[in-house]
């Protein structure tokens, strides 16, 4: 349920880290992509997941399935919006 | 439907129950959650009374915050006024925001929390109702004392956000900034008691059937604010702790010159600082959430979306502290991620505003005050979201930071999305624990003064901010063309003042506070708080089918006041909830609960002394309050944890539940994993702080040598785990003496101070001084964290013994045994991480 929001927080403090740990340096913005890329393919597989079992018999696996695919959805843009912001800043 | 805790679901169906009930059940329901009488009500625990005295004092620092607010007005009105010396307006601004947000927003959040919660999840009272008191009296009292400071001209200045150096020995010398860091620093201990309190209750404490998908909404805001407490408190309690220790003993934390940084303040400051926001606006949104449902009377739309709405805003707004900081020159990566994240953080807002318009459009929604309030705390609170939208650009940022542009967007934030909604919840909710509603008249006169007051105070403040006014400034030239817009915001606020003031008058008027006797359902609300209730909550506890049971099934009043449901009287004689699984509500089984005791209020009085008489460095006095606390506490622990004979009961139609239970699953023992993680916030806040000041300064560390120290002290740590494991084992097996268990726990705990004993003597005789650099107090603090660790542990394996030689410990399992043996592991964690952390890290590896 919470999956989504939890790799958004990873990513956005693995951010923060190579932001703090190399200020100004060009090698952070490759840090960030390649911080960005697996944050984009987890979100995508639990959205992926969670969709999937959306459809449950049980009303509340299905709800919590609905939830957690609509916060991996968001957080899927959310992790893209801020690792864009890094890498065209 | 599937079961998560292996009860069958089925069940529940035997309810409503037919046929008569015993005729003195109730009366001994009655009897046994009654409250005491006369001066012996200091000892209640009933959460309808400290609910009751908790929304009372919250309100109480509120009306005071506000008269600050004025008598500061007065002193803008005009240019050059000589109403408040420079140095009293200093604490003016500083106790004004200080009460607002440590001493009204956040704890009225709890208090509406311990008022509301068991009436709306049909519990008899929270699980900790000892811990309820005493997190009530440890805020009064010490809110009180910190108030009063005020009279003697030692209130704190320096902001309500103390950034040093301005709060350094050097620019701040008197003890005013103590105070603050003291006084903030208990008071944020007895919100994290209280939120433990909540979470607990949410996740273990609601009516079987309440799965996660019908809880209420404010239910769900007070998880999601316990947790955000949880996690952003401790970030403030260090610092706290870290500024008084360098003001105290000349520690550089802060201090660059030392090796030290001032914006290692600002970051601990702000973690906790910007998710405080969102800790003040969730509950308020949960509250918006839930009365403009009932008063458009139809259905919230878009629940789930809200619920979403609310854990992403939990989430995010642990990702924007640093956007108060871009005027402070941070790399361009950072703030590029910040401003991302301020920016996003503003759509969970905007699906809770949509799902709000969406529901009153939807329904049927009547003229009256809660709704006025709602409506005006929606308009007010856009206006802000869309100034803080402004302000997360970092251009624009750089502009109006600092100027009265923020004063007017913070206001709009907090009075549109939390004031307002709180005042909509205090006329919604009245009726459910007062004789009498508060008047409609009365009401909407009230509104009306305050969301004018409102615009009239803070519009034009923009505008001050813009034409360039800074905050905490006492006065201002004439001729600035600053005179217009300070007068108005100055008539606004008195506005504000005379609304607040007629509530005032409306609650002398209407309001008598009673469990029983109420006024009852005037809005027509659909959840259980609405059910008929005394001090017991409700006379059975329902099993809840929908979301909106009242609107659901309208014999289900009845069929609660008969008993026909769960728990229709006292199984066991004692005061009793159910324990219900957290994801689907399943009952588990029957928790004993405490009554009555005047310990948690001394315990609260005596830790209150300890903190204030550190501030007038009345050390002795200090020292003593400190030791009486925790016999104190100890002893309102002694009257807990005790099995009864019956080993299970009936709750109703023939189900019977255990009456006493240990391990994972259980309320003690959640608890105690939530105050680990309080403590390992701490811990990992102290990390951040080291290794922070060590990438800002790594000129100022030295390697000491210490690394050949760090393998034995591990394994001490490790030895005292191995031996508290050895312990918990022991006590489930038949052939061990009634000793050998808790022996192995004072073994442990004697390991455990035998290991910090060498971590601390190998760094004294390294050279290492705390007041030289930074590296070194750093270190010095983590070995202070660990020492009082070691000492709690300490005193919970002697409070171990001691109940043992009283055959007060279960076997095969206990609550206290599982609850120290889990405490005394994560310290030997704590241990050897720390010990390895100062060792190894840096020159160590």
């Amino acid at each position: 349920m919470l999956g989504g929001l939890m790799v958004w927080a990873a990513h956005f403090f693995a951010l923060y880290g190579v932001a703090s740990l190399l200020p100004g340096r060009p090698e952070a913005r490759w840090l960030v992509l390649a911080a960005t890329l697996p944050a984009i393919a987890a979100e995508g597989l639990l959205l992926w997941k969670a969709m999937r079992g959306a459809n449950q018999p049980d009303s509340l696996e299905r709800w919590t399935s609905q939830l957690g695919a609509a916060g991996a959805a968001i957080s899927l843009i959310a992790v893209i919006w801020q690792g864009a912001t890094a890498l065209f800043a | 439907m599937k079961s998560e805790t292996g009860f069958d679901p089925a069940l529940l169906d035997r309810f409503p129950t037919e046929g008569p009930r015993p005729k003195d059940e109730l009366a001994e329901l009655e009897r046994v959650w009654r409250a005491p009488k006369g001066w012996a009500l200091l000892t209640v625990v009933n959460n309808n009374y400290i609910g009751m005295f908790y929304v009372g004092a919250a309100f109480l620092f509120f009306v005071l915050a506000g008269v600050l607010a004025l008598v500061m007005r007065v002193q803008l009105a005009l240019p050059l006024q000589g109403v408040l010396p420079q140095e009293t307006y200093n604490q003016f601004f500083t106790m004004h925001g200080t009460l607002m947000m440590f001493l009204f927003a956040v704890p009225m959040m709890e208090a509406l929390g311990v008022l509301l919660l068991p009436q709306m999840l049909a519990a008899r009272d929270l699980p900790f109702p000892r811990l309820s008191a005493y997190a009530f009296w440890a805020y009064f009292i010490g809110g009180l004392c910190f108030f009063a400071s005020l009279f003697f001209g030692l209130a704190p200045d320096g902001g309500w956000f103390m950034y040093p150096p301005l709060t350094s020995t050097t620019f701040s010398p008197g003890i005013n900034a103590d105070f603050w860091l003291l006084g903030i620093g208990f008071i944020e201990i007895s919100a994290i008691a209280g939120a433990i309190e909540i979470l607990v209750g949410v996740l273990k404490t609601r009516a079987p059937g309440m799965t996660l998908a019908k809880m209420p909404m404010f239910a769900w805001a007070m998880l999601v604010f316990a947790g955000m407490i949880l996690i952003a408190f401790p970030a403030v309690i260090l610092a706290t702790l870290l500024l008084e220790l360098e003001r105290a003993l000349n520690w550089p934390f802060f201090d660059a010159t030392r090796g030290g940084d001032p914006m290692l303040w600002q970051h601990l400051f702000w973690f906790f600082g910007h998710p405080e926001v969102y800790i003040i606006f969730l509950p308020a949104a949960g509250l918006t959430s839930m009365m403009v449902a009932a008063l458009s009377r139809t259905e919230l739309v878009g629940y789930q979306l809200v619920v979403l709405a609310l854990l992403a805003t939990a989430f995010i707004s642990f990702g924007v502290w640093a956007h108060h900081m871009f005027a402070t020159g941070m790399p361009t990566l950072s703030i590029g991620f910040f401003a991302a994240a301020s920016m996003a953080v503003s759509l969970p807002a905007g699906v809770q505003v949509f799902a709000w318009i969406a529901t009153l459009a939807s329904g049927k929604p009547r003229y009256n005050t809660p709704t006025l309030f709602l409506v005006g705390g929606l308009v007010t609170f856009v206006i802000g979201g869309l100034t803080g939208v402004m302000v997360a650009m970092v251009p624009f940022d750089w502009q109006v930071h600092d100027t009265h542009f923020i004063v007017a967007h913070l206001h709009y934030v907090l009075i549109g999305g939390a004031v307002f909604p709180v005042f909509a919840g205090l006329y919604y909710w009245t009726p459910m624990m007062s004789r009498r509603a508060l008047s409609e008249k009365l009401g909407k006169w009230v509104f009306w003064l305050m969301f004018a007051g409102m615009q009239v105070t803070f519009l034009p403040m923009h505008l001050t901010g813009f034409m360039g006014m800074p905050r905490r400034v006492y006065t201002y030239l004439p001729g600035m063309g600053l005179e217009p817009t300070n007068m108005i915001s100055t008539v606004g606020a008195f506005m504000i003042g005379a609304g607040v003031a007629l509530f005032v008058f409306d609650l002398a008027r209407n309001f008598r506070f009673s469990a029983e006797d109420t006024a009852g359902n005037v809005y027509g609300g659909g959840t259980l708080e609405w059910l008929p209730t005394g001090l017991y909550s409700t006379r059975s506890i329902p099993v809840v089918r929908s979301r909106e049971p009242l609107w659901d099934d309208p014999d289900l009043p009845r069929d609660v006041e008969q008993g026909r449901y769960l728990l229709p009287g006292t199984a066991t004689g004692h005061r009793e909830t159910i324990i219900t699984s957290p994801l689907r509500a399943e009952p588990q089984y029957l928790q004993i609960m405490p009554g009555p005791s005047i310990w948690p209020l001394l315990g609260a009085l005596f830790t209150a002394g300890f903190f204030l008489l550190l501030t007038v460095q009345a050390y002795t006095p200090a020292i003593v309050s400190g030791i009486l606390a925790v016999p104190s506490i100890m002893r309102w622990l002694w009257d807990t944890d005790r099995p009864v004979a019956e080993t299970e009961v009936d709750v109703g139609a023939g189900i019977r539940l255990p009456t006493y239970a240990t391990g994972p699953g259980t309320h003690g023992w959640w608890a105690t994993v939530m105050l680990l993680i309080v403590v390992a916030m701490v811990f990992l806040m102290t990390v951040f702080s080291f290794l922070f000041v060590q990438g800002i300064h790594p000129a100022y560390w030295t390697d000491y040598g210490q690394a050949g120290w760090a393998l034995p002290i591990v394994a001490l740590y490790c030895g005292a785990g191995a031996l508290t494991l050895l312990g918990r084992h022991l006590l489930g097996r038949k052939g061990s003496t009634h000793w050998s268990p808790a022996t192995q726990v004072v073994l442990a705990g004697a390991t455990a101070a035998t290991a910090w004993g060498l971590d601390f003597g190998a760094w004294r005789n390294s050279g290492l001084d705390p007041e030289l650099t930074a590296q070194a107090a750093l270190i010095m603090a983590l070995l202070a964290q660990q020492g009082m660790l070691v000492a709690v542990a300490g005193l919970m394996a002697l409070y171990l013994a001691l109940r043992n030689s009283r055959n007060m410990i279960v076997r095969p399992r206990s609550v206290t045994f599982d609850v120290i043996a889990l405490f005394l592991l994560y310290v030997c964690v704590q241990g050897a991480a720390s010990a390895a952390l100062t060792r190894l890290f840096p020159g160590g590896l």
